[in-house]
């Protein structure tokens, strides 16, 4: 839901979700690209201010965004640093770290941090519609998209019936103890598997009173200054790209 | 199919549905929809009238009997079904089961694109319907964080976009608080002005009397009666399968009673608003006598 609220009222909300997409993928490049752990934490560094200075982020959701991410990696990185050591006895082992590993360690943390950076610009500028309308134009296929449309759709109103079928339930004590937690719990998924399975038969008779044959077809949005803001991504990202390369 | 202007735009005759678990949709049905009227269809719930409307848009076929667009039967083959939906254009109850994408112009925009309409048209016709419904603020918003009228707005929309002759509404005013109930009744006002034939499920008696100029009551799939809306609804039988009678009209009669004759010009106030002003009218005239 942040990243939701942050695609909707960014201040590039109107930008060309192209010069997005183009933003991105550069700033992908130039952490792939950086040949040393600083140069990518600098990637991801400047990607982090041109999202939150440019478009407006509030940096404190922009962290609370990166949080489960960095979390993630941190594990990851402290998985590859240390080896466990099994010893002959029970209860004998020992984690050593591996010293050989640790620049490869470093660097693929940079890279990563670059590489989320870079994610979290599109997915906090950009609107999962605008991002969907995009694939539409790069040529994804069209089953994948209409199941895009339809999750994307759906999970708000499938949140939104388990969130009152669950206040529906503790009115009537439904999660009091655990067994009745366990039980209430339960009584929601079947709840709402029928719903699904309900949800689906409305959107099909829908979709057939308005004309449906097949592929969801939808009106592409339009852009003012398409051509402006692709050109600055352009510029931008090929700069950024660059000077990773040329930082030794 | 060949459009005439038929006085009726759309027709059952003897049409009878029984759904796979045995509940009867529709029961040897036969009823009229006038072309250009605001129609009214009530009944209790099971009475059949969302399957009735099922089968106005071809989404169900009949098991026997017919369904006429404009004095000519349905044809359910491909080309057919695409020529009378998009004619008839229908609008489910629930917003959040209808509306396909996450974005209000995009939703709209689908079923002329399923008309294979050019997308300058499609544009055009999307901006329009916005308009019509006074959602052009909320375009770019996502349907999810619109409130549950501003989506039943966005559904009337979509079926707008498509420029259908007849749209069905499946109890709109459902879970509307009462300033939106008086909004969606002024777009449909406006729709009816330009020439849409409107029909609408409600369980909502005042309404129906105050709005309607046809009224249908369903009962076990079939109409217990049908025809111009004041007095269909003032019938006891009416009343008793509806559990309810129209109040303006029962205030009218109690005045009748005491001596208050508020259809003075022959016209009986049909709203709350036309009575008080009748009242007022009538009020007037007794002080300056």
């Amino acid at each position: 839901m942040l990243i939701e609220q942050s695609a909707y009222t960014n201040r590039w909300r109107r930008v060309s979700p192209s010069a997005k997409g183009v933003t991105s993928l550069c700033g992908m490049l130039a952490a792939y690209a950086a040949a040393t752990p600083v140069a990518a934490c600098g990637v991801a560094a400047i990607l982090c201010v041109v999202t939150v200075l440019g478009a407006g982020i509030p940096l404190e959701r922009y962290l609370r965004v990166a949080a489960p991410a960095c979390l993630f990696l941190t594990f990851s990185a402290l998985s590859l640093a240390v080896s466990l050591n099994v010893g002959n006895s029970f209860g004998d082992f020992v984690l050593l770290p591996v010293h050989s590993e640790l620049q490869k360690v470093a660097q693929v943390c940079g890279r990563s941090l670059g590489g989320l950076a870079a994610l979290l610009f599109l997915a906090l500028t950009t609107p999962l519609i605008d991002i969907i309308a995009l694939l539409r134009r790069l040529g994804a296929p069209e089953v994948l998209l209409d199941i895009m449309i339809l999750c994307y759709r759906t999970l708000f109103v499938f949140s939104e019936a388990v969130r009152e079928t669950v206040t529906a339930q503790s009115a009537r004590l439904g999660y009091t103890t655990i067994r009745l937690s366990m039980r209430s719990l339960g009584g929601l998924v079947a709840n709402i598997a029928v719903q699904v399975w309900q949800r689906s038969q409305a959107l099909h008779l829908a979709a057939m009173a308005r004309n449906n044959d097949g592929p969801l077809r939808f009106l592409e949005q339009t852009y003012p200054h398409s051509t402006r803001d692709i050109c600055v991504a352009v510029s931008g990202g090929v700069a950024l790209i660059v000077l990773t390369l040329m930082i030794p | 199919m060949i459009r005439q202007a038929t006085k009726h735009i759309l027709e059952l005759k003897e049409t009878s549905f029984r759904y796979p678990d045995g509940s009867v949709g529709l029961d040897r049905c036969s009823l009229t929809i006038l072309r250009g009227s605001r129609t009214v269809v009530l009944g209790a719930n099971g009475s059949g009238k969302t399957t009735l409307f099922v089968h106005l848009n071809g989404i169900l076929r009949p098991q026997t009997g017919t369904v006429l667009y404009s004095g000519a039967p349905l044809e359910y083959s491909r080309k057919g079904l695409h020529s009378l939906r998009s004619h008839v254009g229908l609008v489910f109850q629930n917003p959040d089961s209808q509306l396909f994408s996450a974005s209000v112009r995009e939703d709209v925009s689908f079923g002329p694109l399923n008309l294979g309409l050019d997308v300058r048209t499609v544009r055009k016709r999307v901006e329009d319907a916005l308009q019509a419904v006074g959602m052009v603020e909320c375009a770019d918003k996502p349907v999810h964080n619109l409130s549950y009228g501003q989506k039943k707005r966005v559904c009337v929309a979509g079926v707008l976009a498509m420029q259908p002759e007849v749209i069905v509404l499946d109890e709109p005013m459902a879970g509307l608080d009462v300033a939106m109930q008086k909004e969606l009744t002024a777009i449909l006002d406006r729709l009816h002005t330009a020439g849409l034939t409107v029909l609408i499920a409600t369980h909502d008696i005042d309404f129906a009397y105050g709005w309607s100029d046809e009224a249908i009551v369903l009962q076990k799939g079939r109409p217990l009666s049908q025809g111009n809306a004041k007095e269909v609804l003032q019938l006891s039988e009416v009343q008793t399968e509806l559990g309810a009678s129209p109040i303006v009209a029962e205030i009218v009669r109690s005045l009748a009673l005491t001596g208050i004759d508020v259809c003075a010009n022959g016209n009986p106030p049909r709203n709350r608003a036309e009575l008080v002003k009748a009242i007022a009218a009538q009020t007037k005239q007794e002080s300056n006598r």
